[in-house]
């Protein structure tokens, strides 16, 4: 059974490219356009990666993911943070609330397919 | 989730079944804990477990610790496929043959 | 959806491309000097990069062939592995069937033809043989301990990695086993050795909290920054180790003291990964205090993370970060777009200036002159980004002549010089074709035989030499080679045959040389595999005029040919010098134009007899625009006539116009599909008032003029012939 990744991102172009890499690895693909929207699609199932930007509408990554981890399904699903080079407190933020993992954009499919297999194997 | 199945002779046998993650070890280790008597050898049996990771090794590496402390084996008696991949990554299948040591 | 996956299969087609022609030139420069390492890193680099982005793509033919590639250029880089000829010629083979694969992608095609998947299937085995016989058992070495144990230590291919996750890593996301999947990416886990030394007793023991810890001997081609990177995302928790293939035995000493574990322990579970042999410490340790350099332990850093033998990949690494950042991928339609807007801002811009010439107001005057000064730049600046260096196009022929001669039998070197030499991107795509022919004929006619060489007391190996330079606004591109040079009586006797030259005429060596570039015309007596396939030399000059550019041919009997093209170095804007005639403008280049004159009226009516003027002792043929192409005079006679000399290869000829306006510099717009077939033009132009300018493409003109001429010999005047000529070609 194929391991399911949450893409969490605003821009949707991001979404669908970083979707085709990780679907073409084989993995299953959860879309959601803001962080508000993610934890609407997080219903208790097996999600095994998120993929998150920080700069969202409605709710931003930092926050996402400090909800996420007070989600007993999901506390401990590794998440990749979005960041720029700019945001390098942001990437701190990040980490601080658990986002370990994070890649900076912009990105090729390979740099997030090397972060993503640092985490999970299909 | 575990089935604990005291045996006449004094040991214990354990089914586990289904994760063996991070997301069930507590939940794991609260239900095999109080089964765990001075007398007698554990067998476990992991041919049901569709998911491990690393804690999942690490509760059994626990659990082995224990057994032994006591002066008891541990045996695995079955193994599913994830369970193997999982034991031979880290090396440790040898372990829970019930022959060799951790250092 | 689907536009995504193409654009991003877009890039990854370039990008493979790209790659596979790097990997190209790599195993070229290999195969002079198989030792470069950095060269066999690259190459390696460039078939992974291949097989991983390929993956994304679920492109699982590139992938599945790739691997076996990378297979073969891992053990290259293992040392495990000789470069040899054959190794490279069946590398080379693989990167064109790559290539090949790539084009199915690029094509959409299902899948490959008969003929490739055969061509497959051969290379699969030549690559297996090479796997077969390559010895990967990880115990061919042996180890000894000796005082000098750096250099004992130096045969060891293998790492030294010690992990001690800290306990909050599950919370963070993560898992230890990903890090060791992931290394098992990198390279091969010979041995691991799991440590729980951390754990307390189960009742007391978080099982949400992690206590592991391992020693990996890990075999990896990878640099120190690739490894280490795999634990970016768990620095924070877990004390990473890693020690280098080259790390002495007091750095393991170093280690010992880092790891939680005490000294005996720590050391037992080196041991027992398989990186250290039991005692071998011993010596370090009773050694340690009587070293000559007893500062040596004090020195070691903290971390031995930092403890590597060198920086100089990390370094590299970092340079070509910088350079690459340094470049934004633009798509060709865009730049083509903002080439042709700053294009029209000329136009618009020559219109304001005309204005503001006619306004009484020096200040708008000056205004109009900042803003035209600005714009010129804007348009050079625009046109060098599409400029390339015609180096990359050189290089390719590398392969070509490497190929070429190895079929041939010949011995032949190519020498690039001016590489860096940049022209348009767009002139660049098409003299490829051109300059192909060239070199096959160069490599196949051109450079003799080894044993033909040596008897002529020539050295064995034939030397052809690619060079470029810019010269007046052209770019200049040779193709040089020490052969045997043309046959110039051979030429000549078939010049002959065919009525190019007439007969008891005694034409010069540059002209009998340029023969060869008229249609049909070919001396070769045999036709190979290589050239010779009926293409002649005049679909090469064909070419290079279609490019507003211009061959020539020079050939010394016994010391070889060179072959000299000269290209615009863009096709978008010239150069020109604007002319009117009656109401109509022309724009004639200016690296056409060698000088301009006044015809006077006592001239003109002599030059009008008898078609030609004396050029300071030189006759020159005269061109009547008016006449030729048709336009009425006006106020006919009164005017005073100016003629401009232009010039072709070593034809000249004057054209006599009415007014001569200046340089200028002007975008082209190609004349259309109505107005393509019309012999003569370069283009047209849109001057700052409206108006529309003809581009005259003289190389054109003047050979026109010079074949109307030969068919009519026998008649004294040209005007009137062309006359007719011209009203024949205006229909």
């Amino acid at each position: 059974m194929a391991k399911t990744i949450l893409v969490v991102d605003d821009s949707s172009s991001v979404r669908q490219v970083v979707g085709i890499a990780l679907k073409a690895a084989g993995y299953d693909i959860i879309e959601a356009s803001d962080g508000r929207d993610a934890l609407s699609k997080l219903t208790g199932q097996k999600v095994h990666l998120m993929i998150s930007d920080v700069n969202m509408p409605n709710m931003d990554g930092i926050t996402f993911v400090k909800e996420v981890k007070k989600l007993p399904a999901y506390k401990f699903t590794p998440i990749i943070m979005l960041t720029t080079e700019s945001q390098d407190s942001k990437k701190l933020e990040g980490q601080a609330a658990g986002a370990k993992a994070w890649i900076v954009k912009p990105f090729q499919p390979a740099q997030m397919m090397a972060a993503v297999s640092k985490l999970i194997m299909p | 989730m575990a089935i604990v199945n005291q045996c006449p002779e004094g040991g214990v046998n354990w089914v586990i079944d289904g994760e063996l993650t991070i997301y069930t070890v507590a939940e794991l280790k609260a239900e095999l804990l109080p089964s765990l008597a001075p007398n007698g050898d554990v067998e476990v049996d992991l041919a049901l477990v569709n998911e491990i990771d690393s804690a999942g090794v690490q509760l059994l590496l626990a659990l082995r610790q224990a057994v032994t402390a006591c002066g008891n084996a541990l045996h695995m008696k079955g193994a599913s496929p994830a369970v193997r991949d999982a034991l031979q990554l880290c090396n440790l299948a040898h372990v829970f043959d019930g022959h060799a040591s951790l250092i | 959806m689907d536009i995504n996956l193409d654009s991003a299969l877009q890039t990854y087609i370039v990008e493979a491309r790209d790659l596979l022609h790097q990997m190209e030139e790599a195993l070229l420069v290999l195969e002079n000097d198989p030792n470069d390492s950095d060269t066999v890193d690259s190459l390696f680099r460039g078939a992974h990069t291949i097989k991983g982005s390929a993956g994304l793509f679920g492109l699982t033919p590139i992938v599945s062939f790739t691997h076996g590639v990378e297979d073969l250029l891992d053990r290259v880089r293992d040392a495990t592995l000789n470069i040899d000829s054959a190794l490279i010629a069946l590398l080379l083979a693989c990167t064109d069937h790559i290539c090949e694969l790539v084009d199915v992608v690029a094509e959409r095609s299902a899948s490959l033809d008969a003929q490739a998947v055969q061509r497959e299937n051969a290379l699969r085995e030549r690559l297996m043989t090479y796997q077969v016989s390559t010895p990967t058992s990880p115990d061919t070495w042996v180890r000894q301990s000796v005082i000098d144990d750096s250099a004992v230590r130096a045969a060891n291919l293998d790492w030294h990695i010690s992990l001690r996750f800290g306990e909050q890593v599950y919370r963070n996301g993560m898992d230890p086993f990903s890090f060791l999947r992931y290394l098992n990416t990198l390279g091969e886990i010979l041995h691991i050795v799991t440590t729980t030394t951390a754990m307390p007793a189960l009742p007391e023991m978080d099982p949400e909290s992690c206590y592991l810890g391992f020693d990996i001997r890990f075999r990896s081609a990878q640099t120190f920054e690739t490894i280490n990177e795999a634990f970016d995302f768990v620095r924070d928790d877990c004390a990473v180790h890693i020690l280098s293939p080259r790390a002495s035995l007091s750095e393991f000493a170093a280690l010992l003291g880092q790891l939680p574990e005490s000294r005996d322990h720590a050391e037992r579970l080196l041991v027992e990964s398989g990186s250290l042999l039991p005692g071998e410490l011993d010596s370090v340790q009773s050694q340690l205090p009587t070293q000559p350099s007893p500062s040596t332990d004090l020195e070691l850093p903290a971390d031995p993370v930092q403890l590597r033998g060198d920086s100089a990949p990390q370094a590299t690494a970092r340079e070509q970060k910088s350079r690459e950042s340094r470049y934004v991928r633009v798509h060709a339609d865009k730049l083509e777009e903002l080439i042709n807007l700053v294009g029209e801002l000329v136009i618009a811009g020559a219109g304001a200036k005309l204005l503001a010439s006619y306004n009484p107001e020096s200040e708008l005057r000056d205004a109009t002159a900042a803003v035209a000064e600005l714009v010129e730049k804007t348009l050079d600046c625009a046109l060098r980004m599409r400029m390339v260096p015609i180096g990359d196009t050189f290089s390719r022929f590398q392969r070509v002549v490497r190929d070429v001669s190895k079929e041939l039998g010949k011995d032949i070197e190519l020498e690039i010089s001016g590489g860096e030499t940049e022209l348009d991107k767009t002139v660049v795509e098409r003299i490829g074709d051109p300059l192909m022919h060239l070199i096959r004929n160069a490599l196949d006619h051109g450079i003799e035989a080894p044993a033909v060489r040596q008897a002529n007391g020539k050295q064995a190996r034939g030397r052809l030499r690619l060079n470029a330079f810019h010269d007046a606004g052209n770019i200049v591109v040779e193709i040089i080679d020490d052969g045997r040079g043309l046959d110039r009586e051979r030429i000549l006797e078939k010049g002959r045959e065919r009525n190019l030259v007439p007969a008891g005429a005694t034409p010069s060596d540059s002209d009998i040389y340029n023969l060869i570039f008229e249609p049909g015309f070919s001396t070769a007596e045999a036709v190979t595999n290589l050239s010779g396939r009926g293409v002649g030399m005049d679909v090469v000059k064909r070419n290079i005029t279609a490019l507003r550019g211009s061959i020539d041919l020079d050939s010394r009997s016994g010391e070889g040919t060179t072959v000299r093209i000269r290209l615009p170095l863009t096709l978008a804007i010239i150069d020109g010098f604007l002319v009117g005639v009656g109401e109509a403008f022309y724009v004639i280049p200016l690296e056409r134009v060698q000088e301009c004159m006044e015809l006077t009226s006592a001239a003109n009516d002599a030059a009008r007899r008898c078609g030609y003027i004396d050029l300071r002792g030189e006759v020159l043929p005269l061109l009547f625009m008016h006449d030729y192409f048709s336009i009425e005079e006006a106020g006919a006679g009164s005017r005073r006539q100016n003629v401009v000399v232009v010039h072709h290869l070593s034809k000249k000829i004057g054209l006599v116009v009415d007014e001569l306006m200046g340089e200028y510099q002007t975008v082209i717009k190609p004349l259309g599909k109505l107005f393509g077939a019309l012999h003569g033009f370069g283009g047209s132009s849109i001057l700052g008032n409206g108006a529309i300018a003809l581009i005259l493409d003289i190389p054109a003109l003047l050979t026109r003029l010079s074949e109307d001429s030969r068919a009519c010999v026998s008649k004294s005047t040209t005007t009137s012939e062309s006359l007719s000529v011209s009203q024949g070609q205006r229909s």
